[in-house]
């Protein structure tokens, strides 16, 4: 039997619940959502469909209107089908996967499985989303034949953006479900997976607890407040900007209590059970039900003035007062700001001499101590743990990794000398000379397993190619500080960008020329991608703008004209080279980034898509072939014969408005809706997966007897489309909708993307196109308020509407 | 010249654009039904004695295309002898083919003519499927392809016409409205014909069809509860959805008859069109154009504003018709004004708004036993037109 997942239930519809079935929709999977009926029904609504779907429907709505989406496109909710467990209990004997996500209790969960065991079809796969609940006590009476159909699958919250799947066998899973699970998860659902055992909260949320219980002890203990303990477990640890509160605040504070219970209730062995006891004025935030976002104040809170101004609040614990939030800081912490790397951030706060940096390097090394005690109670290897904590918290770094980072030993000795308690298993791992938990040896990762007192090699997924992997494993062929290219082996090539936000600059531009010299004379394909970490990261955020702002303010506009050629001509380069290139774009992909995908033979996207070209915001436009590239994706995708008898307005005006109101996609299948990617572009919905998915393109393109496209003139709009813009721009304007300036942008975008002076439905040279791109970018570079718009955007990161 | 008197004028329903009851129904179908329902009501009429039909549509272009003027009497199943023409002047189109219909048969040049108007804003939207701006008069003269929403907002900010008053004014249009329809007082309505996609059993669609009896856009409201609203065309502005008129299809028909004719044939006279006038304004104030064209048409027929009894003001937005009323000085008329609503209730189907102000005119002169009666209204590109029907 090849299994196959064509339906699915999810039972239960509150928010995981709904976001189960937005992912499983999205990745073409007939749904069928189930909730109970409601309780309160008065007499005349208990025969009413409607009323008896109330509660299932009210889930379904809260998950199609979530913020951010859960979807990745309003169009998959069709598949998805609502329904309550009363009348619709029969539409599970037809699921092939059957997920429950009700409340956390174990004898309203046992009730349902009863019911569920009832309908199900023999082999259909079931399982649960519990968090906490030991899956064993769950399955207890259950069928031989459903125990082997029966696992722990635990999804993250959000579902869609964050990246863990914690899956749970019992004990006698068939091992045929678990890798399907596994597969499925990793491939259609996009997810990390982690394989974690049977313990109370698996794995992330057991470490991640008690890292936030320890941390708002040691706070009060230390005198700390909640601002500062934000400010050092933020981005200078690598961790998300929310840090430990806002993070909570996100979550809600009843879900943290909750699971902290849950632990100190289920794990009485813990050495850190006590952290789990929460101090006092988190019980009294919780009496007074203050949650955080979902009950508008938890530790921080935001007022509205009269004015509609927002004032912040920050929770001072020793009064349970909200007082102004003001900006916390400590010197190591300023210190870190101005370091590129990771690690040298954290060697400079845990190194840290003021109270922040050791209150830093008391927490980590409190999780040091926790996250290595656990191995092997809660996962085999440190590798779940790290990644736990990646994928399902987005820390840049596990603990193990974090440890790695500031030294292994160095933290033992310091740990030492401070008189904590140094795990065994670390004692033992450095006593044979081991003094790293992670090496990187001819391209291969090793961890160190405890259980052998020996390295062995991560384990790694078949679809994925690591860039990392291969440049470790002297596969770099050329490199340079912005770009590398790389041989991903079987005769395909990576160029891969790695500057800051991987914005474009010279060099990038001249290393993507190199590339295709050096392919056209080695290699068989080219992928233009690369593994720049973040949620959702940058494939590249466009051009490098300080470059160009200089350029402007010493008015050299000749060697501007002179670097969009050379933008322009390598971009056309990768369209029309005798071999196929392939871009692997994820995140955000800005500007530059997405002109250079649009010049792509094909593109294979990460299913988190943050793609635009969004120029205008800085006075500019897309002048890398990205004017050009973006009609003709619309104009190409009509049958030939027909595109010159088209009402062509129906395709201008969308292209335009794309560049015109610097669109962004909220996903790969937006960016499809926006008509970023066309038909022949394929979407990816396991990022770890992306390389490999694009190398595999690249390699069918040459085995399918790759054909290089001709160059043809392009039917464009001409100056009809330029009337249409006038008007409508004129009418925007008169709505103030638009500044003078952003009008005059606009105008002359439309003036480029509609082929320039020549009448519609002319064929005109893809080189005037280009020629009209370059010339427009020049002419505002010379603009007063186009160096105003740069210069505010590489001052504050935000644009200025002029 | 000679007497041309109105032996008859009817409307359909107006329904709202997209969502209405007539968003399967094609605009040929809702003409070609007013027209036969309007001979069909005259009494000693009968379709052979037609000349000539004047048809009123804005967007005549698509479903409203390929020469509905003749399209359209045929639908009617008038025999092949009486011509058509389809007649532009966007949102006086209606009017303006009743004026061409009188004129025609003033001038002996026909006996009886129908003027009418149409539009489908469902089918053939404003601006229309094509819309080409000249690409270098559109760059010097952009208010000439405005936007309208944007006009109202000029007319509300140039000449101080707040918030709170268009939207008290949008209320009372609505409030008028449903006490006339509950009061069975739109007696120049003809129940429509309206057809619509059903699916079958078995999954093929077939056309139903079904009767509709009333405007579909009138609503329940309160200045209150229209203060809510966003504006809908400008950042910070006073335009909303709520005071402006309503997008709308609908159709409407008048039959004009010489004195001869209606001697010969004993065709009972109701009305006559006494005078009708044009005016063209700014076009980025376009709604002023009331303003101008009454005190012409005021002019042209030695009449003043304390001898009409019925206004029928075309509400394109509250903005401009609220500015054109207190600058005529007929705010004191306020009870002549719109009398069963306008279209911010009862909607704005471009072409078809004269053809249908028309027959809403005379049957109000005749409900309020009054003699003459206005019917005007401010047209895109910056016009205004207005005529004068006494009721006979």
């Amino acid at each position: 039997m090849i299994r196959k997942i064509r339906k699915a239930a999810v039972i239960g519809s509150g928010i995981m619940g709904g976001g189960i079935a937005a992912i499983l929709a999205g990745a073409g999977v007939k749904v069928q959502l189930l909730d109970i009926v409601p309780f309160d029904l008065k007499e005349e609504e208990k025969n009413n469909p409607a009323a008896r779907n109330r509660i299932v429907k009210a889930g379904f709505d809260a998950a199609l209107g979530a913020m951010p989406a859960l979807f990745y496109s309003p169009k998959d909710a069709g598949l998805v089908s609502i329904g309550n467990l009363e009348d619709d209990i029969q539409t599970l004997s037809e699921c092939d996967w059957i997920v429950e996500v009700v409340v956390e209790n174990l004898k309203i969960k046992k009730e349902l499985f009863t019911k569920i065991e009832k309908v199900r079809k023999p082999g259909s796969i079931v399982t649960s989303n519990t968090s906490g609940i030991p899956l064993k006590d769950i399955s207890e009476g259950f069928s031989k034949e459903m125990k082997q159909h029966f696992m722990g699958t635990h999804f993250f919250n959000p579902v869609r953006y964050m990246h863990l799947l914690e899956l749970i066998p019992g004990a006698e899973t068939l091992s045929e479900v678990m890798d399907f699970i596994a597969a499925f998860g990793e491939k259609n659902l996009g997810k990390g997976i982690v394989w974690a055992k049977d313990t109370p909260n698996f794995v992330g949320n057991r470490i991640g607890i008690q890292g936030i219980g320890a941390i708002a002890k040691a706070m009060i203990e230390d005198g700390l407040t909640i601002p500062e303990v934000d400010a050092i477990f933020g981005n200078a640890l690598g961790r998300p900007k929310t840090a430990i509160f806002k993070t909570v605040d996100l979550v809600g504070l009843d879900t943290v209590i909750h699971v902290c219970k849950n632990s100190y209730e289920r794990c009485p062995e813990d050495e850190q059970r006590e952290a789990l006891i929460l101090p006092e004025f988190i019980d009294k935030m919780a009496e007074k039900k203050w949650f955080g976002n979902k009950t508008r104040g938890g530790f921080y809170k935001t007022d509205l003035t009269p004015e509609w101004k927002k004032l912040r609040k920050v929770l001072n614990p020793s009064t349970m007062e909200y007082e102004d939030l003001v900006k916390a800081s400590f010197p190591c912490i300023d210190e870190s700001k101005k370091k590129a790397t990771l690690k040298e951030k954290i060697d400079c706060v845990l190194n840290g001499e003021d109270k922040g940096g050791k209150f830093a390097w008391k927490m980590a090394a409190n999780s040091f101590q926790y996250a290595a005690n656990r191995v092997p109670e809660i996962s085999d290897t440190i590798i779940e743990i790290d990644n736990s904590m990646k994928w399902g918290y987005n820390f840049e770094m596990g603990p193990f990794e974090l440890w790695d980072a500031y030294g292994v030993k160095k933290a033992v000795e310091r740990m030492k000398k401070e008189g904590m308690a140094v795990p065994a298993n670390v004692v033992a791992m450095l006593e044979k000379g081991n003094t790293c938990f992670y090496k990187l040896e001819n391209g291969i990762k090793y961890f160190y397993d405890f259980a052998l007192s020996a390295y062995k090699a991560v384990p790694v997924s078949k679809n994925k190619v690591s860039i990392a992997a291969a440049k470790g494993n002297n596969k770099t062929v050329l490199a340079n500080k912005s770009a590398s290219l790389v041989d991903i082996g079987d005769d395909v090539f990576c160029v891969e960008f790695h500057t800051k936000m991987n914005a474009i600059n010279a060099e990038i531009v001249d290393t993507i020329g190199e590339a295709l010299d050096y392919v056209d004379k080695n290699g068989c394909g080219l992928v233009i991608g690369n593994e720049a970490g973040g949620m959702p990261g940058a494939f590249s955020a466009g051009a490098d703008l300080s470059f160009v702002s200089k350029l402007c303010h010493d008015k050299k506009f000749a060697e501007i004209e002179a670097f969009l050629k050379k933008a322009q001509d390598g971009i056309q380069r990768t369209k029309y080279a005798s071999f196929p290139v392939v871009a692997a774009p994820y995140g955000m992909v800005l500007g530059g980034g997405c002109e250079t995908c649009l010049g792509a033979d094909r593109i294979v996207a990460h299913s988190e898509l943050y793609m635009g070209l969004v120029e205008i915001g800085v006075g500019l436009l897309p002048a890398g072939g990205g004017c050009m590239n973006l009609w003709k994706k619309f104009i190409t995708a009509l049958p030939a014969k027909t595109a010159g008898d088209n009402n062509l307005a129906k395709f201008f005006v969308p292209a335009f408005m794309n560049v015109a109101m610097a669109a962004i996609s909220m996903s790969a299948a937006q960016a499809r809706e926006n008509g970023y990617l066309g038909q022949a572009d394929r979407i990816v919905y396991n990022r770890d997966n992306l390389i490999g998915e694009a190398k595999k393109e690249v390699l069918k393109m040459v085995d399918d007897g790759y054909a290089p496209p001709a160059k043809q003139p392009l039917i464009v709009m001409g100056d009809a489309g330029q009337g249409m813009v006038n008007t409508e721009i004129f009418n925007m304007l008169n709505g103030k909708f638009l500044s003078e300036y952003d009008a005059f942008l606009a105008k002359r975008i439309a003036f480029v993307m509609s082929g320039g002076e020549v009448r519609a439905g002319s064929a005109v040279d893809e080189d005037t196109i280009l020629k009209l791109e370059r010339d427009a970018f020049v002419d505002l570079c010379k603009e007063e308020k186009t160096m105003a718009r740069i210069d505010h955007m590489l001052k504050t990161g935000k644009p200025l509407r002029n | 010249m000679r007497d041309a008197y109105i032996i008859q004028s009817v409307r359909t329903p107006g329904c709202k654009q997209n969502k209405g009851l007539y968003n399967q129904t094609r605009p040929e179908e809702l003409i070609a039904f007013i027209m036969k329902a309007a001979v069909e009501r005259t009494k000693n009429l009968k379709p052979e004695h037609l000349d000539d039909v004047m048809l009123g549509c804005a967007f005549p272009e698509a479903e409203q295309g390929l020469n509905l003027g003749r399209i359209a009497p045929k639908m009617a199943g008038f025999p092949d002898k009486v011509s058509g023409a389809t007649v532009n002047r966007f949102c006086a189109s209606g009017l303006e083919a009743i004026a061409l219909a009188s004129i025609r048969v003033q001038m002996g040049w026909a006996d009886v003519t129908i003027g009418a108007g149409v539009e489908s804003m469902t089918f053939v939207p404003m601006g229309g499927h094509v819309p080409r701006p000249h690409p270098e008069f559109s760059r010097t003269n952009p208010d000439m392809y405005i936007s309208m929403g944007i006009t109202a907002e000029n007319v509300a900010s140039r000449y101080n016409v707040t918030r709170e008053d268009q939207d008290k004014f949008a209320a009372d249009s609505q409030a008028k409205a449903t006490k006339a329809r509950d009061n069975g007082l739109f007696t120049e309505i003809v129940p429509t014909p309206a057809v619509k996609y059903v699916k079958q059993a078995d999954g093929t669609y077939k056309k139903e069809q079904f009767i509709v009896q009333h405007d579909d856009g009138i609503r329940a409201t309160t200045a209150e509860g229209l203060a809510k609203l966003r504006p809908a065309f400008a950042a910070g502005g006073s335009v909303t959805a709520g005071n402006s008129s309503q997008t709308t299809d609908g159709a409407a028909a008048t039959i004009i008859a010489s004195k001869e004719k209606c001697a010969e044939l004993g065709l009972e006279p109701i009305a006559r069109l006494v005078s009708y006038s044009t005016i063209g304004c700014k076009s980025d104030e376009m709604g002023v154009g009331p303003r101008y064209a009454i005190p012409k048409v005021l002019e042209q027929a030695g009449l003043t504003i304390d001898d009409i009894d019925i206004y029928e003001i075309n509400e394109a937005f509250a903005s401009q018709a609220l500015y054109s009323i207190r600058e005529l000085g007929i705010e004191k008329y306020m009870d002549r004004i719109n009398i069963h609503g306008g279209a911010i209730a009862l909607g704005h189907p471009l072409g078809c708004t004269g053809a249908k102000l028309t027959a809403t005119c005379i049957a109000n002169l005749k409900a309020v036993n009054g003699k003459y009666g206005i019917v005007s209204m401010c047209i895109g590109g910056g016009m205004g037109a207005a005529a004068i029907f006494e009721r006979l």
